[in-house]
């Protein structure tokens, strides 16, 4: 199931999915991580919210989070890396 | 993924000096070892042609020479900021201007490899020798992460160097590998591994992920890693929406505090040094054109430009502290909403902030706002700000109208700082309507680790912002420091028939034996004659072109010379009122009170008051609003690289101070003030 990056629950893992526009903000979001098959951490919700991706924090605003779709992990999969599924 | 055959190894010989290019994430700790490996023998420039700052030092390898080039922080290659892209350009030799670098230096932050080692993966591919430096090992370990090194050399083929550029462990290595490198006798810094990840399907940058965290994984033992627990401690509070509000204006009134009474001390030494030599020079010199020049214009002009160094020095270092502990990205963060919307970023702060010290290091800190559109309106507002040369001006103008009552004086004054904050920030409301629409970028920024701030970075930064205010601020300062001497200075006239009357009274006075009213005398006809001669000077006739257009406003042709004189610095309005009512020149030990009283008895052709509240209101508005600070639009012209911005700059503030004083002026009248 797929949910708005700004909704996603707080210390919830989950996978990026789907972004759903293709600009020079989203450009540089994937550069900072927020790409495609990446797990992301919401550390803080609210406008601009925390998030942990690749390591590191990264506060963003709600209107870019808004743009992506992730779909969260299940509790036994999220030790997985995603690149490690078959 | 494939090994490169690429073996031509670095040629040796060559004809100028071996270029290494310093490349590296923000945070990634590439400032401080930049700083460690070149000291204090670095330029700052720019790029040719840009506004990106381009940092150049030299390093002693044995008998070679190094030119190390700090490029911009990055995240990739491929980004679309401006920095990111004219990064990528210099790597590749695209700048016409500056030649391909023989070698990169990528600078790698131990304690999060994975993120770094994508802007690894890109370095790798492009045709340039590189070298790895995993900085911040000592943190790393300090985390609990485990590196292997020998794994990490494997994975990327390259040579990776661990150092700590903060303590200088593994500098000397380093110097030595570099040694290596320089002298052509490191074949691995071309063949080495090439990710090769540029061109597949999905998200680009999907399979260059997979590399970083296949080889990060591969590398690092970070099981027992717990580095951001203290992080996220400090963060809950300075990241709230309300706590973080408070903790952000607690620290910039501690910053400003730290500011204000920090540089008073050294200001006033300034100030006394330069009155000192000022006065030492009228003695050793005869009275004529060159006394009059080295004391009137160049001694008064480079005290003018010097006496703002203790404030911008003390601000740069702390801005660069804040900067360093990674509290300044949770200031932006938490701003980021305010500031939106107005049509700022969050980090327009940083330059808001430090105008309230000089607009010039404010407009040269804006460059931590990376995008072009939210710098420009940042930059075009700044100067709005009360900069420590309107407040001598606020000061004689609160003295004027409430001489009795600290307590009004201290409401206008405050009232005046908050016209000018508010003034910018409806500005930028109304750029972001009309000019430059769209408003700011969307907030994307990272909130690194909290670290202890390294001195060194801080006091090379210092010095680094002092020299550049020096050079570009001095310089047009003391130009139009000059020109305006000039003007005030010629055409010269006889001096009044009552100066020579004075004068000849002293003589006698002087045959008497009464020196003390020799004295006086003599003093009267100097303040006469330098009265007399501003009036009938250039600038004086200036005064009366322009006193059909200031009349409105509640101005006299005098207070119009005082005007046109503050365009070398705003407070020259008070000398120059004071020598055009024939109070004589403000030198320290005349107290401003005999100023203050001329003026208040001042009178128009009518026999009215001059300075009457309306008067001095209008007139305090204009100086809160009016670009007056050529050196200001000077610097805008270098940081947006047209003179598009700057001519703007000062159409529109100068257009906002004519409108607003003349509302201010013909309300009060109406209301019976004047």
């Amino acid at each position: 199931m797929l949910v708005r990056l700004d909704q996603l629950p707080p210390n919830q893992c989950a996978v990026v999915r789907h972004i759903a526009i293709d600009d020079e903000e989203t450009q540089r979001l994937k550069t900072l991580g927020v790409c495609l098959g990446r797990r992301v951490e919401i550390i803080k919700r609210g406008d601009p919210l925390i998030l942990r991706v690749f390591g590191s924090r990264l506060g963003l605003a709600a209107s870019l989070a808004c743009q992506v779709q992730v779909e969260v992990c299940q509790p036994d999969q999220c030790v997985l890396r995603e690149n490690d599924r078959p | 993924m494939s090994r490169s055959r690429n073996t031509a190894a670095v040629s040796p010989h060559r004809h100028h000096a071996f270029t290494l290019a310093l490349v590296g994430n923000p945070n990634s700790g590439k400032t401080t070892l930049f700083n460690a490996l070149t000291g204090l023998r670095a330029k700052t420039a720019n790029f040719a042609g840009t506004t990106v700052e381009r940092k150049v030092g030299r390093l002693r390898l044995g008998d070679q020479q190094v030119v190390l080039v700090d490029l911009p922080g990055l995240y990739s290659l491929n980004s679309s900021s401006p920095d990111e892209r004219l990064a990528s350009d210099v790597l590749q030799g695209r700048l016409a201007e500056h030649p391909a670098p023989d070698a990169a230096l990528v600078v790698v932050d131990a304690t999060n490899l994975e993120r770094n080692l994508f802007l690894v993966s890109q370095l790798l591919e492009l045709d340039c020798p590189v070298i790895v430096a995993l900085n911040m090992m000592d943190m790393a370990r300090r985390d609990g992460i485990e590196l292997d090194v020998e794994q990490l050399r494997a994975e990327l083929g390259c040579v990776v160097m661990p150092v700590s550029a903060r303590s200088g462990a593994g500098l000397a290595e380093l110097k030595r590998e570099l040694a290596r490198l320089v002298g052509g006798a490191m074949p691995e810094s071309v063949a080495h591994r090439k990710p090769e990840c540029g061109n597949c399907s999905g998200c680009s940058f999907q399979a260059r992920y997979d590399w970083t965290e296949e080889v990060s994984t591969r590398v690092m033992d970070a099981e027992s890693s717990r580095r951001s627990a203290w992080t996220e401690k400090i963060d809950e509070v300075v990241t709230h929406p309300v706590a973080g509000v408070a903790v952000f204006l607690m620290v910039m009134m501690a910053l400003f505090a730290l500011i204000f009474w920090a540089a008073k001390i050294p200001m006033d030494l300034i100030d006394h040094l330069f009155a000192t030599v000022g006065t030492g020079v009228t003695a050793l010199l005869p009275d004529g054109d060159l006394q009059s020049m080295l004391v009137n214009g160049v001694i008064a002009g480079v005290g003018g430009i010097l006496i703002f160094l203790p404030q911008i020095c003390i601000l740069f270092f702390a801005l660069s502290l804040l900067e360093d502990t990674g509290y300044l990205a949770r200031a932006a963060f938490v701003m980021d909403k305010v500031m939106r919307r107005f049509g700022l970023p969050g980090k327009a702060f940083v330059p808001m902030l430090s105008a309230h010290a000089c607009a010039i290091p404010a407009i040269l800190s804006a460059r931590v706002i990376e995008n072009p559109r939210d710098r420009l309106v940042t930059i075009l507002i700044t100067p709005l700000m009360t900069c420590s040369a309107r407040i001598p001006v606020y000061a004689m103008v609160t003295a004027l109208i409430f001489p009795q009552s600290p307590l009004k004086a201290a409401l206008v004054f405050t009232g005046a700082y908050a016209i000018g904050i508010l003034a910018a920030l409806g500005c930028a409301l109304l750029f972001k309507h009309t000019l430059l629409p769209g408003g700011t970028k969307p907030l994307m920024i990272e909130l690194p680790p909290y670290r202890l701030p390294g001195l060194r970075v801080a006091l090379l930064h210092t010095l680094d912002r002092a020299k550049m205010f020096v050079k570009q601020a001095g310089t047009v300062i003391l130009v139009i420091s000059l020109a305006l001497w000039a003007l005030s200075h010629y055409p010269q006239s006889a001096p009044p028939a009552p100066a020579l009357a004075l004068q000849a009274q002293a003589a006698q006075l002087d045959q008497a034996g009464d020196a003390a009213q020799a004295g006086a005398a003599r003093a009267a006809a100097n303040r006469l004659t330098a009265q007399y001669s501003l009036q009938h000077s250039f600038a004086g006739q200036i005064g009366h072109a322009i006193e059909p257009l200031i009349r409105p406003l509640g101005y006299d042709w005098q207070i119009g010379i005082g005007i046109f004189s503050s365009f070398a610095a705003r407070e020259v309005i008070v000398s120059t009122l004071a020598i055009v009512y024939g109070v004589g020149e403000d030198t320290g030990d005349t107290p401003r009170t005999s100023l203050y009283d001329t003026l208040r008895r001042a009178q128009r052709t009518d026999g009215s008051p001059v300075f009457t509240t309306a008067t001095c209101l209008s007139l305090l508005v204009f100086y809160i609003l009016a670009a007056q600070c050529l050196s200001t639009q000077v610097v805008v012209r270098r940081e947006t690289n047209s003179w598009k911005w700057p001519l703007f700059q000062i159409a529109y503030m100068s257009g906002l101070a004519y409108v607003a004083a003349l509302l201010t002026y013909q309300t009060l009248r109406w209301l019976g003030c004047a």
